[in-house]
């Protein structure tokens, strides 16, 4: 599998357990257009700090390799990595990318 | 999105120059940052405030408490956060997520709260970055009904009735009034103990909280005390001024004010030390040292000086104390368990707190 589609899968599997502790109406799609934290992102601060969270956790567990996402660089442009799914993905391919090539 | 982190130093200039105040939502207030900036626990490139903008508005800001704290025989520097504020219209961007971890890498994860609001400790718990202390369990005691205020504000169509509301407290207040008499009289405190009033800390006061501080988790000294005394975040004012109300956190109130209490017994000399906080009608005793035999004793100072002050509340926080009020059977409405939560970061998770003692002040709670 590719390295991009391992991540969305990832992503999916982020999203299915946020989405256990959120009420039916509030699910996220598991879709990479899903808007996250941005002007229309339905994630509230503790709702983007689950995702952070799991996101770090199952990317050591299922990519292989930690990746930190609250480093000063991401929170320099939160808005933009977390604007949605897709954008949230092409950034942890982006930091796999880089720590492969360092 | 812009994170600007203000260090002692660069608030101190911020003090000095105009064009930090013009701002419509203000990140501090100038009593504030004169405070933090006198703090003797900071350095002068200690980040002490963190202010999120966007299009040169502030949109979100959070302040931090640079501090020690004290276990295995040294000091260990953190900060405490403290005003943490979003705005409501950005609420949804990530801005209070990127001032807590901002605040996590700026102090290399070396974060304490004390207290916060309901939405503060959902994300701190979110974060798993956090650790919960044993909260110092205490109680409130309440001297003064107040039901006129209850009342009215459960039922505003009763207004009408206010004067009668009003003369009925006043009425209940004195059934506390008389039996607070009776109670002084028989316990005869004003004969069996003596009390002598500071602003600062003295020498004296300094030596005696040195003497009972080494279990504390902050071991707040003479500088420490002296400095939350004179350097307050809240202002006692009869109304809000202009800048109050550009501030999202208290910074005016009608009346506010330290007292620091030493406590003197016949044939023992100094037995305690109390620094009292009194903000409109509550007093509480933010901190307090002695010796266990002695609680009885400050524990009547307290209560003595609640009733004299005539506070509606005083709120204890210091088990010892709490056990003696109980004690002594002082004339009151009723009396309510309280606790104060405190969370540190994980990278404390594997010090030895247990068995360290927190006061009701500790963290910011001493500035509220």
């Amino acid at each position: 599998m590719a390295v991009k589609e391992k991540i969305t899968q990832m992503l999916f599997r982020v999203l299915d357990e946020l989405n256990q502790f959120r009420p039916r109406e509030e699910h996220l799609k598991k879709d990479l257009e899903t808007p996250l934290a941005g002007a229309s992102g339905r994630l509230d601060s503790a709702g983007l700090i689950n995702l952070i969270v799991l996101t770090e956790q199952k990317a050591a567990q299922e990519l292989g390799r930690p990746i930190l996402l609250t480093d000063d660089r991401t929170l320099s442009r939160i808005n933009e990595v977390f604007l949605t799914l897709g954008s949230l993905a092409d950034y942890i391919h982006l930091l796999l990318n880089e720590k492969r090539d360092g | 999105m812009e994170i600007k982190t203000f260090t002692v130093a660069d608030l101190q200039l911020a003090l000095r120059s105009e064009d930090f105040w013009l701002s419509r939502t203000l990140p501090i207030t100038r009593q504030r940052a004169l405070s933090f900036c006198r703090n003797p626990r900071a350095e002068k490139d200690d980040p002490v405030l963190l202010v999120a903008y966007q299009d040169n508005r502030v949109i979100g800001y959070l302040g931090i408490l640079p501090d020690k704290i004290y276990f295995n025989n040294a000091d260990h520097k953190l900060g405490w956060l403290t005003g943490w504020w979003v705005d409501p219209s950005v609420a949804a961007k990530g801005v209070g997520v990127t001032l807590l971890y901002k605040a996590l890498n700026t102090y290399r994860e070396r974060i304490g709260v004390s207290g916060g609001s309901k939405e503060a400790r959902k994300v701190l718990h979110a974060s798993q970055k956090f650790i919960a202390l044993n909260p110092p369990k205490g109680i409130d005691i309440r001297f003064r009904l107040n039901a006129s205020k209850a009342l009215l504000r459960k039922y505003p169509g009763m207004r009408a009735f206010r004067v009668f509301f009003k003369i009925a407290d006043a009425l209940l207040d004195e059934i506390v009034d008389v039996r607070s008499f009776f109670w002084e009289r028989r316990h005869g405190f004003r004969r069996r103990l003596a009390f002598e009033y500071l602003s600062s800390i003295d020498e004296e006061a300094g030596r005696f909280i040195e003497r009972h501080h080494q279990h504390d988790l902050t071991r707040k000294g003479k500088a420490d005390l002296s400095w939350i005394m004179t350097s307050p975040w809240v202002v006692s004012a009869p109304q809000k001024d202009p800048a109050s109300r550009r501030y999202f956190f208290s910074s005016i109130s009608a009346r506010f004010f330290y007292l620091g209490v030493k406590v003197f017994a016949p044939d023992n000399g100094m037995v305690g030390f109390l620094m009292l906080k009194v903000r409109d009608d509550r007093m509480s005793v933010v901190y307090a040292h002695f010796e266990d035999r002695h609680a009885p004793s400050v524990a009547a100072a307290a209560l003595y000086h609640a009733l004299t002050m005539d506070v509606s509340t005083l709120s204890l926080y210091d088990e010892r104390l709490v056990k003696s009020a109980a004690g002594l059977r002082c004339p009151c409405w009723a009396t309510r368990s309280v606790s104060r939560g405190f969370f540190l970061s994980k990278a404390f998770a594997d010090a030895p707190l247990a068995d360290c003692r927190l006061h009701g002040g500790d963290g910011d709670f001493a500035f509220y």
